[in-house]
């Protein structure tokens, strides 16, 4: 009976049979080092790094009149031109509508306006506005350093 | 000009809500006007933890764009504002998470410090109240799971331009399978803000006739003095850190016989 007992109350003491999962904890300790994402002086790579940090496959910055500002992949000139203009066609439509999402095969394009610029957003899942808006304000401030890098550069030619 | 921290975590459970509460009282104890703010618009439960589930305006009604923010704003425990979540279910479906930021910033000329009670998981919820501050507090477990979603966490508040300064662990047992929190800040590359001891007074403060946190029906409890800390590192304060002994054989024996 006592030896029971003392069974009992030495198992629900000293009960720590718990320890360290190391291979978890080397795993983890290596995840940040694969989503780092730091601006290089770059604008181009620097584009990449915003892609991958905001999830998304593709953007196209353009003027209200279609012209691009700024592309992440090379041939997005009729895409910038097509997404203006729908956007624009739905505005005129529904003039307070926000974010327009269209799915197209596995994708979802999102077309929005942000400080007088037409974003095109192109990802696997639908965004959030919220999403697209850190997306937009990020690459805003990335436009701005690019625009006085190159006219830092254009004044040491001159 | 008040600083507005989301308290996050990822996983559910990990004791966001109860860190919302109890460091909000402290820093109501040190002099800070603080308001509180339940932002899981789905699961709310703010206002059970702090006693006050019979409030009539909600932030649902705010969002939804039927009651102004002033009228939302209660008085809760130690001098704190608190403004509570609906517990319905329909007005949570129609309601606009997104405006919360215009929410917060309509009000943060009147308080220090504002505490957003973020929703588990990175769905739309828990965005708008990253959205909504500037810096994210995040709390987890000494645990794998929670600490890899803790992880994710901080990548998501990072992403949408909240400041991420630092992480509490909680439910702390000091067991030899435990993360310890050299591992956990050297995981999240984070500064420790808080390790909270498990302690079954939080627990029990749920279990009273009159539901109170911890910080004020037991303010010298172990959670509470950790709670303390906590809210004096957000202030700048210097504090030492708690220490969670593990206990030895015979202390676990005379603590079994003392129940």
């Amino acid at each position: 009976m006592f030896g029971n007992m003392f069974r009992r109350i030495s198992f629900r003491t000293k009960g720590d049979e718990t320890s360290k999962p190391m291979a978890q904890v080397d795993f983890l300790k290596d995840f940040l080092s694969k989503h780092n994402y730091v601006f290089s002086k770059d604008f181009q790579e620097n584009l990449g790094i915003l892609k991958k940090k905001h999830l998304v496959d593709s953007f196209i910055v353009t003027n209200f009149d279609g012209s691009i500002i700024v592309a992440s992949e090379n041939s997005s000139h009729s895409e910038g031109i097509m997404g203006t203009a729908m956007l624009s066609y739905i505005k005129s439509e529904i003039p307070d509508s926000d974010t327009v999402l269209i799915k197209r095969e596995n994708n979802w394009f999102m077309l929005f306006t942000l400080e007088k610029k037409v974003f095109i957003v192109e990802a696997g899942s639908e965004l959030s506005n919220i999403e697209l808006k850190a997306l937009a304000l990020e690459l805003s401030i990335l436009l701005e350093e690019n625009k006085l890098v190159l006219r830092e550069k254009q004044v040491m030619r001159e | 000009m008040s600083i507005t921290i989301a308290i996050a975590s990822g996983k559910g459970g990990t004791g966001k809500t109860t860190l919302t509460a109890n460091i909000g009282i402290c820093l109501s104890k040190l002099g800070k006007k603080v308001l509180l703010i339940d932002a899981d618009v789905a699961m709310a439960n703010l206002s059970l933890i702090l006693g006050m589930q019979s409030s009539p305006i909600t932030l649902h009604d705010v969002l939804l764009g039927e009651a102004q923010v002033h009228d939302s704003i209660y008085d809760g425990p130690q001098g704190v504002h608190f403004i509570p979540s609906g517990l319905s279910l329909d007005n949570y479906k129609r309601v606009d998470s997104e405006r919360l930021s215009s929410v917060v910033r309509e009000l943060e000329d009147n308080y220090d410090y504002i505490l957003l009670d973020a929703a588990a998981g990175i769905e739309k919820n828990v965005l708008s109240a990253f959205s909504a501050s500037q810096e994210t507090l995040l709390i987890t477990m000494p645990t794998s799971p929670a600490i890899a979603d803790a992880l994710k966490t901080k990548l998501v508040a990072q992403r949408l331009g909240s400041k991420v300064i630092g992480v509490v662990i909680n439910f702390v047992m000091g067991e030899k399978g435990e993360i310890n929190k050299q591992e956990v800040a050297s995981i999240l590359e984070l500064p420790i803000y808080g390790s909270v001891p498990y302690d079954s007074e939080v627990r029990k403060s749920f279990m009273q006739q009159k539901v109170a946190p911890v910080s004020i029906r037991k303010p010298d409890a172990i959670s509470s003095q950790e709670f303390m800390k906590i809210a004096s590192r957000l202030t700048g304060l210097k504090v030492q850190d708690t220490i969670v002994e593990k206990k030895s054989f015979f202390s676990k024996l005379i603590s079994k016989f003392r129940r």
